[in-house]
């Protein structure tokens, strides 16, 4: 069955928000809704790769940005595409001070128990977004 | 008298080094611990990594550096988003890796997750540093 | 003014005043508005959180007056002068980002009404002062790697 949802993070080097988000996605997409979720490279959209194109199209597009940055969130609408929904690690870190990462790559516990908390937020705005698909059906 | 600064007369001091970051395959992983290796410890103080993602979105900060700087893209497939970005938006890399191309030429084998590297996969890692390593090395000789 | 250093711009505004610790006064009237430099909110990182000092709390130039919180560390704000809190930016709370995206301008964190200003003043910077001081201090950042 064809997967819904795309779900890209900003991936960003310079700060740990950005392997964070990036590991919220990669346990989203091969742990949690691995039927429903997929991801690809923001890198392609912008070279305007045809197959990354085509693939964000018909689908769902969340963002998940490491920062008021939200590169990814822009990355994607300047390809042409909406984003449906677009949250930022930041946001979650917020809520969840305790869980300072422990470097920009190696998080350590504090950082992956953020990463599951982001996880499984994304995982609620694939069931939001996916029921409202279907009424609009 | 005006005074003019000619490109040759500055003197670059640092090399930006730009990984494409790719989520889709674990090559797009090594070109993040990569370069960050090279940041941190291979080669610290005389390199910058530029956050593709940012440079995309149009930070000036990144843009302008790559602009001014020589730079490295480092890509993890035969795409070459970094490189191609890089030329759209500063103009050409002074040097461009492709990390699947390496790891074949070394005969080392692609690591099997892209969300975790284990400590065999640090030979790819090792491998893509020191190659970037010693373009930093050629392009700062270079311009010396 | 504005300088570059590898991919960082770093600006200081000309108008204000900065204190050592990476602060800026600005005289409104009979009142000062504080914030911290950009050189500062780069250096700290991305904000997620503020404590500020309460609107009354008095003073004395060097005492604490409040936190900020980034990923990375956790920094006390000190008071650039001796006064009384008349105003604290409470825009901060929910938008906290406000002090890197804006520090010269709606990152304020407080207003004080100065008990002393003509002796505070004179242990601030003019701008283009600090703005060679601040140079140094990213010198010395860049050279560590």
């Amino acid at each position: 069955m064809e997967k819904k949802v795309v779900v890209l993070p900003c991936s960003g080097i310079g700060k740990a928000y950005g392997e964070i988000g990036r590991q919220a996605v990669y346990e989203l997409v091969e742990d949690l809704r691995p039927d429903d979720v997929t991801t690809t490279c923001l890198g392609r959209l912008m070279i305007d790769d045809p197959e990354a194109k085509a693939l964000v199209q018909n689908k769902i597009v969340i963002t998940i940005d490491g920062c008021t940055q939200d590169c990814a969130r822009k990355t994607v609408e300047s390809s042409g595409k909406k984003v449906e929904c677009a949250l930022r690690v930041i946001e979650a870190f917020k809520k969840n001070r305790d869980l300072k990462p422990e470097g920009i790559l190696e998080l350590g516990e504090p950082g992956f128990k953020l990463v599951h908390i982001l996880a499984q937020r994304l995982n609620e705005e694939v069931d939001r977004l996916m029921r409202k698909e279907q009424q609009n059906v | 008298m005006s005074e003019e600064i000619t490109l040759e007369e500055i003197k670059y001091d640092k090399v930006g080094i730009i990984p494409c970051n790719g989520e889709e395959i674990c090559e797009g992983t090594l070109t993040r611990y990569a370069s960050r290796k090279v940041l941190d410890k291979l080669r610290p103080g005389c390199t910058v990594t530029i956050c593709l993602p940012l440079f995309i979105a149009g930070d000036k900060g990144e843009q302008n550096f790559a602009k001014i700087f020589p730079t490295i893209t480092v890509d993890g497939c035969d795409k070459r988003c970094s490189q191609l970005s890089t030329e759209r938006l500063s103009g050409k890399p002074s040097h461009s890796i492709i990390v699947s191309e390496l790891l074949k030429a070394h005969g080392i084998k692609v690591p099997q997750s892209r969300r975790t590297l284990t400590k065999k996969d640090q030979v790819a890692v090792d491998v893509v540093a020191e190659e970037i390593a010693k373009k930093v090395d050629e392009i700062l000789e270079e311009n010396s | 003014m504005e300088v570059t250093h590898d991919k960082f711009i770093f600006r200081v505004k000309s108008s204000y005043l900065y204190h050592p610790d990476e602060c800026w006064v600005k005289r409104d009237g009979e009142q000062v508005t504080v914030g911290i430099t950009d050189f500062f909110q780069k250096t700290v990182g991305d904000v997620i959180f503020i404590e500020l000092p309460e609107t009354g709390t008095e003073l004395t130039k060097g005492d604490e007056a409040g936190m900020i919180e980034t990923i990375k560390v956790n920094v006390t704000l000190i008071s650039p002068v001796s006064g009384t809190i008349k105003e604290v930016n409470s825009g901060l709370g929910d938008n906290p980002q406000w002090v890197n995206t804006e520090p010269y301008g709606e990152g304020w964190l407080f207003k004080m009404a100065p008990s002393d200003w003509e002796a505070d003043k004179k242990e601030l910077m003019e701008a283009r002062v600090y703005f060679l001081r601040m140079e140094e201090k990213i010198k010395k950042e860049m050279a560590k790697g």
